[in-house]
């Protein structure tokens, strides 16, 4: 037992040293921008001129996410979402997701801490359990492309209706807009600003195709 | 006069002394003169010259206007203004453009503006000087001494007004170009007078003598004419020239690049196929490129770039029909051939370490005492030619620079693990050379050959090395090495969008399914490359070892026959063997079946009652074991034929527990009678294969009641074991033996063995 409880207390050591000393990589660079359905095309030609998969071609994804709120001691609620395949597979875990606020300072990117579980597919109801409050869900089909560390995400937003007797009983998906939402980013460890300079350039040769930037969903909210 | 002076070319005069203290008349001093008939005349320069032509025509002539000169040579001294006009431009062609000469209202305008006309007196003089300038158009006609006079007369009037005399400054010109005159007379005199004669040549003596053009032509008494006509002309040739040469030099590259317009063109398109199959990139002037596998994820360091440059040197060939160059890049091979007879338009430069050929030598050794090659691979063998071809085409040469880099990078990652890795042997790097131990006997060496061209290469390994060659090894060395590199640039798909890229599947179901740490770390760690081919290696002996033995017997044993069928599906580290015991002819009554997998360092062996057992490496052991197998399948056998042939099986046994001790395991036995119970068949098997049968029969034929066994029932019992003779048997084997025998001893009607079985007893 005591074996144990020591065991246990290296492992908490060994974590927090791992997180002291800023390898862990736990922030997220993020460059957002959008396109219109029409020339999604062409901007999968472009991206497959530019990243690195180009063997295997681009990975398709068909996910839903579920963004669960829970009111904590602060005045924020605090938003966790979760992630999973729409048609379930048994070698992917859902993904539980925490991201904060993004971080006030003067880079090419938006950047805010992120945190990513792989969890079991019980989540929703542990979260559930713990108090959360679903907020909203969507869903999201696209693919994905890579260029070494960076990952650019093109998705189309749906909506979910509920479900529709006509249908079996099935749910139907409604487009959000006529629009694709085109996403850079890097999961990299804090202070790791020089991944920020890479994704501007990056985003540099996209550029008359999709204008990718930092967008503060806060000051849209605020805009609106 | 004048059309005379017109149509001699315009002389021009050096005069030089010999001894420069003597005197110096510089063209300075001539043109003082020149002032002085221009302020007098106003003439045009072309008047002018005449007039100084005229000036020298009298002193050449002697005029007795000049007392004082003696006569003098016919040499026709000219004296003119240096410049006639300004020059404004000289042409390409050598044409001088000059200024227009001066008009008479210019030339008054600019005496004009040398006059003081604030002084009075001058004012006064301006009268007399226009008297002057009328008398100045006489002054051609009028002689020196004239002149002369009149100064006199000046200087006459001047010792009362010398300051007022208006003409003072002319006077002293006059005065002063007289003095320079008179000095020019007298030098002329002096150089011209003859003072004797050479004793030797014969050649008059002078004083002084006027170097020149004019001394060494004037016997001719054309003078400087020709000469100087061919300076003009020379000048006026050289631009001319200029040009032409110019031009001369345009068309000649014109035709140049004309000539090598053919392997420009090739240049560019076998450029374009190179860009095609490899990286290149533009620095500057210079064209670079990539050859290491950075982009297909290798971390090695060393950079592989090359430089891609026009061959310079064109040979005959360099006009080929482009369809021969077109061919060139794809088919690499068929290139190899063409290669020496078509010089590529385009040269490449690979780094110094990377030319050359280089392959790394797989050797599997007995031992490091008795170096007994039991198995070699190379990786890209090239043993046959050392060196590459110095015209090597590109395509080729780029190859071969790659694989050099893709066996340093090997070969560096193996050493580095093979420093690195814990082994209770411990791996040796020495040089090129890595040594590590597969089993405790025999040795795994790795070494990187690379031959430069300039070195020699150990000969002997290479040809040794070509005479076991495996392809297997080779491949996998290659794959080994090539999917590190596609795990580095190809890490796990996300499952899903947003989760991390890089992270494996199976981290990422770490959690969900509560991974322990012990599973933890083995996902952390990766078996390296040095590991992995010694498990290879390992595996390739071990299977070569199974292999021998079980040859080795099959060709040896015939009686029960073996058959072993090695699986053509495999992995690298794991072979399984099917091996089936048989007797020829009884295959259908009974078949030993026997499973053998190969691993890395023991085999598994699935017997046909479903047991396991693992061996060693050492072939001794698998062979005892199959020695015992065989003894186990013809004792079986023999039970087999007896069910078939109505005998009984009294007793069986796989190790039997009497008889002598065998060298290798227990003695297989069983003991048979036939229906009617009364004749007997003993049979014992030992591993060597070595079979030996005895009979018996029943009731006893010598029984005699003793004081232990009484009763008369005892002579039932067997006669005592009688062996048999085998060898002098019919039948091909054992069993077909056996059938023989237990045929004859069936029934009540057979023979006895007394009658029977004596011929072989």
């Amino acid at each position: 037992m005591s074996g144990g409880s020591a065991g246990l207390m290296q492992g908490i050591d060994t974590l927090t040293w791992a997180m002291k000393s800023n390898i862990i990589p736990d922030q997220e660079y993020l460059l957002q921008g959008s396109i219109l359905d029409t020339h999604v095309e062409v901007l999968k030609h472009r991206l497959r001129g530019l990243c690195d998969n180009v063997d295997s071609g681009q990975e398709t994804f068909q996910e839903r996410e579920m963004v669960f709120a829970i009111q904590g001691t602060s005045s924020q609620p605090l938003h966790l979402r979760i992630r999973r395949p729409l048609e379930q597979q048994a070698e992917c875990p859902w993904q539980l997701r925490y991201i904060g606020q993004p971080e006030l300072g003067n880079r090419p990117t938006l950047v805010r801490s992120c945190y990513d579980i792989a969890c079991s597919d019980n989540a929703v109801e542990f979260l559930t359990e713990l108090g959360c409050r679903l907020e909203y869900e969507f869903v999201a089909k696209g693919f994905l492309f890579r260029k070494g560390r960076m990952k650019v995400t093109v998705s189309k937003i749906f909506k979910t209706l509920p479900p529709n007797p006509n249908l079996m009983g099935q749910e139907s998906l409604e487009p959000l807009l006529a629009s694709h939402l085109v996403e850079l980013s890097v999961l990299a460890p804090s202070g790791n600003d020089a991944v920020a300079d890479d994704m501007k350039n990056f985003a540099e040769q996209l550029k008359p195709l999709v204008m990718l930037d930092k967008i503060d969903p806060r000051r849209h909210g605020m805009l609106s | 006069m004048e059309a005379v002076m017109d149509a001699m070319p315009k002389p021009t005069l050096v005069i030089k002394f010999i001894n420069p203290s003597v005197c110096t008349l510089t063209q300075n001093d001539l043109k003082t003169n020149s002032h002085f008939g221009n302020a007098k005349s106003g003439l045009s320069p072309k008047q002018q010259q005449t007039t100084a032509s005229l000036l020298v025509g009298r002193l050449s002539s002697g005029s007795p206007a000049f007392p004082r000169l003696p006569i003098m040579a016919n040499v026709a001294v000219t004296v003119e203004t240096s410049g006639e006009n300004q020059v404004v431009e000289v042409g390409y062609d050598g044409q001088e453009i000059l200024a227009p000469p001066l008009t008479l209202a210019e030339h008054l305008a600019k005496q004009a503006s040398k006059i003081d006309f604030e002084d009075p007196r001058d004012r006064e003089e301006g009268l007399l000087r226009g008297d002057g300038s009328d008398d100045g158009d006489d002054l051609k006609d009028a002689d020196l001494t004239e002149a002369d006079e009149t100064e006199d007369e000046d200087e006459s009037d001047d010792p009362k007004s010398s300051a007022t005399w208006p003409w003072e400054p002319v006077r002293n010109k006059l005065r002063d170009a007289l003095t320079e005159m008179s000095v020019l007379a007298d030098v002329i005199t002096v150089a011209t007078k003859e003072c004797g004669k050479d004793p030797v040549t014969g050649n008059p003596k002078r004083y002084m003598v006027l170097d020149g053009p004019v001394q060494l032509e004037q016997g001719e008494g054309t003078g400087p004419r020709p000469y100087v006509s061919l300076l003009a002309k020379k000048k006026s040739l050289d631009g001319p020239a200029k040009i032409l040469l110019a031009g001369a030099e345009h068309l000649k590259t014109l035709q140049s690049e004309n000539k090598n317009n053919r392997t420009a063109q090739d240049f560019h398109f076998e450029l374009l196929r190179l860009r095609q199959n490899w990286r290149l990139k533009k620095v500057l002037n210079t064209i670079l490129g990539d050859l290491s596998y950075r982009t297909a994820g290798s971390q090695f360091k060393q950079s592989g770039v090359f430089e891609v440059v026009k061959s310079d040197e064109n040979g005959p060939e360099g006009s080929a029909p482009p369809g021969a160059a077109a061919t060139t890049p794809s088919g690499g091979h068929e290139d190899g051939s063409k290669g020496g007879a078509q010089k590529s338009a385009l040269k490449v430069n690979v780094p110094s370490d990377l030319e050359g050929i280089a392959y790394i030598q797989v050797t599997i050794q007995t031992s490091q005492n008795e170096p007994e090659q039991l198995l070699s691979a190379n990786l890209s063998d090239f043993g046959a030619f050392g060196a590459n071809p110095p015209e090597m085409h590109w395509q080729k040469k780029l190859e071969a620079a790659q694989n050099v880099l893709f066996c340093k990078e090997l070969f560096s990652q193996l050493a580095k693990e093979a420093i690195q890795l814990q082994a209770p042997i411990p791996h040796m790097v020495v040089g090129n050379q890595i040594s590590a131990s597969l089993f405790t006997d025999i040795q795994l060496i790795i070494s990187l050959c690379h031959s430069t061209g300039s070195e020699k290469k150990g000969p002997a390994r290479a040809i040794q090395s070509q005479l076991v060659h495996s392809h297997v090894l080779e491949h996998s060395l290659h794959q080994l090495l090539r999917l590190q590199h596609s795990r580095n640039i190809n890490p796990d798909a996300p499952a899903l969008s947003s989760a991390p890229i890089g992270i494996s599947k199976r981290r990422r179901l770490a959690g969900p399914r509560a991974a322990d740490r012990q599973s933890l770390i083995e996902m952390a760690t990766q078996p390296t490359l040095l590991e992995q081919i010694i498990q290879q290696a390992q595996h390739v002996v071990l299977r070569l070892r199974t292999m021998f033995v079980l040859d080795t017997m099959a060709r040896e044993l015939k009686d029960p026959l073996i058959s072993c069928h090695l699986g053509t599906l495999s992995s690298p580290i794991r072979t399984s063997v099917k091996v089936s015991i048989v007797t020829s002819g009884y295959d259908s009554i009974l078949r030993t079946p026997l499973v053998i997998h190969v691993g890395e360092k023991q085999l598994t062996v699935v017997c046909k009652d479903g047991r396991v057992l693992h061996f060693s490496h050492e072939p001794q052991e698998f062979r005892d074991f199959i020695f015992c197998q065989i003894s186990q399948h013809q004792i079986n056998g023999v039970q087999a034929l007896a069910k078939c042939m109505g005998w009984h099986v009294l007793s069986s046994s796989n190790n039997l527990g009497c008889g002598s001790v065998e060298p290798m395991g227990g003695a297989t036995g069983c003991l048979l009678s036939n229906p009617a119970g009364d004749r007997f068949i003993a049979i014992r098997h030992i591993p060597p294969p070595q079979t030996s049968v005895w009979v018996s029969s029943a009731p006893c034929k010598d029984f005699y009641p003793g004081g232990v066994v009484k009763d008369r029932k005892w002579e039932k019992l067997p006669d005592s074991f009688q062996e048999l003779r085998l060898d002098k048997m019919d039948g091909k084997n054992l069993l077909n033996k056996l059938e023989l025998l237990m045929a004859s001893l069936s029934g009540n009607d057979t023979p006895t063995i007394a009658s029977n079985g004596s011929s072989f007893m």
